[in-house]
């Protein structure tokens, strides 16, 4: 537990793009509503809690698809980086399992990066709607201030930070065996082997086995944590019907997709006992 | 006692290279052995086996352990600084102290930190912004406040100048090594640490060509500068190496008695250095 507090801590001295993009997307964000439109939704009614529903999930949706993003790089560099600056000679000279090291990596990919972008999301969306509130007065006091909304926001942060982490875990233990393996060029290698079994699929056997399960993984997510869309008219609708708690673990993809995923983990482990240098 | 490291039949090859060719070895507990030998020798790849950094064939322990298998419980009683300055360049010097005592239980702080200020390293400073003997200069703090029973270094003062390098072989030998430490150094300057090794291994091609004590390599070789007019009858001792050198041809022996040698000429103990060239070069012809 003790390594755990360390390493996790040595992750984020290193990578301090976990904590600048969400604090640079923040003050972007901050920046348009000082100076920029408060009008942007002219079409509803002002006190509709529709309007609050927008404002908080465009906000959490751009911190979310960067959290993405970011995280998938993190993964693929992480195991990588220290190979080829060759530090990882020193980290190996400490009393620290390779099991601690990948798990640790781990960690921070899946709950620690998206955990930060959550914060920022929450911090940002409070400075934003308190700034448009005074700028544009019609809305004070109104639909930007709904704490059903808010609460809703914050139960759908942590039901799609859990979820994702189970659901991407195979995605994840794949860029952390391409991290933990290649002598170069982790970013294109996650992608070269899938790219080629795909083509020899489709040119030899005239099948799409991998890409319709490689398509199902990558953007079957919301499909498998939530009940039909996510867009929706009815302004009475809340977060708490669309999600899909039962749908989610009674779906054997998610299982699959987590014994997949653990299998990938442990030879990223075992890669990572024997691969010291590039 | 069992012995500190014990390998019996170790080899490592990568593809086709054989880089070590069924090396038995045995370091025994408070020594400082030399392992000596040329680029591309297997010195590092026997001390890469040696740390559990990767796998290998034959039997090997290391203070009890099998290393590949058991890397985490080693470390804890022994630590290593492979090559020079591989300490992470973002990392900070405070950060680095921190994070060992956090991890590492027998790190002692106040040995690091004191090292650290002798040699004037502020604890803000990040590794990229320090010269590559300040770098090395941590990790030695950083190491030798570990209190572990085997300490490996791997050309521990590439990059340090003399200065420097002194002060190193100093501290260890005054500050660090006692007879419950084991120290298993490689380095090219082999005159650098001859006075205080007590073994060395010399190692080429993947196999151990001498591995003894100082005070039986002593007793083993001898070195004689013959003069031209008796070189004949000398050679009929059979040497091992030949060294032509201000008109004067050193032979070099191996367990012959030194009375026997003694009319040749003046007899000397060859340094590891002559004796490693020796060595290596007189057993390839």
């Amino acid at each position: 537990m003790n390594n755990y507090v360390w390493l996790i801590r040595r992750e984020i001295w290193e990578r301090r793009a976990i904590w600048l993009v969400p604090a640079v997307m923040s003050a972007v964000l901050i920046l348009l509503a000082l100076f920029g439109r408060t009008q942007f939704i002219s079409d509803v009614p002002m006190e509709s809690p529709y309007v609050g529903k927008v404002y908080l999930g465009f906000i959490a949706g751009l911190f979310l698809v960067i959290m993405m993003l970011y995280s998938t790089l993190y993964l693929l560099d992480c195991l990588y980086d220290d190979r080829r600056d060759r530090s990882i000679l020193f980290w190996k000279s400490l009393p620290i399992s390779d099991t601690d090291t990948v798990i640790s990596k781990l960690l921070v990919g899946l709950i620690a990066i998206p955990l930060v972008s959550f914060v920022a999301a929450d911090v940002t969306s409070v400075i934003v709607a308190f700034i448009v509130s005074l700028r544009a007065r019609s809305m004070v006091g109104g639909a930007l201030w709904n704490a059903g909304t808010w609460l809703q926001m914050q139960g759908l942060w942590m039901y799609v930070i859990v979820t994702c982490a189970i659901w991407y875990l195979p995605v994840a233990g794949w860029c952390l065996m391409v991290s933990a393996w290649v002598k170069r060029a982790p970013m294109l290698w996650s992608v070269l082997p899938l790219l080629v079994i795909y083509l020899i699929e489709r040119f030899f056997l005239g099948t799409h086995y991998l890409a319709s399960v490689v398509g199902y993984r990558l953007g079957g997510y919301t499909q498998a944590a939530f009940h039909g869309s996510l867009h929706t008219d009815d302004v009475t609708a809340t977060v708490w019907q669309f999600i899909d708690v039962g749908g989610f673990f009674g779906n054997y993809a998610t299982w699959l997709g987590l014994a997949v995923g653990g299998a990938m983990i442990i030879a990223a482990i075992q890669m990572r006992m024997r691969r010291t240098e590039i | 006692m069992a012995p500190l490291i014990a390998a019996a039949n170790l080899s490592k090859k990568y593809g086709s290279h054989v880089a070590l060719d069924n090396v038995n070895l045995t370091i025994e507990a408070g020594r400082i052995v030399g392992l000596i030998g040329p680029n591309g020798a297997g010195k590092t790849s026997a001390l890469r086996a040696m740390l559990g950094l990767t796998t290998y064939e034959g039997r090997l322990s290391v203070l009890g352990r099998e290393p590949f298998r058991e890397r985490t419980a080693l470390m804890k009683e022994a630590c290593f600084i492979a090559d020079v300055a591989v300490l992470p360049s973002w990392l900070r010097v405070d950060q680095a102290v921190d994070y060992v005592a956090g991890v590492h239980p027998r790190f002692r702080r106040d040995h690091a930190m004191n090292f650290l200020s002798k040699a004037q390293i502020g604890g803000k400073r990040r590794m990229h912004e320090l010269s590559k003997g300040m770098k090395t200069q941590v990790h030695l703090a950083l190491t030798m406040a570990i209190d572990a029973k085997l300490l490996v270094l791997d050309e521990p003062t590439l990059g340090l100048d003399i200065l420097a390098r002194r002060s190193f072989y100093d501290a260890l030998v005054n500050d660090y090594m006692d007879e419950t430490r084991t120290i298993v150094i490689t380095t090219h300057q082999v005159e650098e640490v001859e006075n205080l090794l007590t073994d060395a291994i010399f190692i080429a091609k993947g196999r151990i060509v001498l591995d003894s004590s100082l005070e039986a390599i002593a007793q083993r070789f001898c070195a004689v500068s013959v003069a031209a007019d008796r070189l004949e009858s000398a050679r009929a001792l059979k040497p091992f190496y030949e060294r032509y050198i201000l008109g004067k041809t050193v032979l070099y022996f191996e367990d012959r008695e030194r009375t026997q040698l003694a009319d040749f000429g003046e007899l000397h103990t060859p340094s590891i250095a002559d004796l490693f060239v020796a060595k290596l070069s007189g057993d390839a012809s």
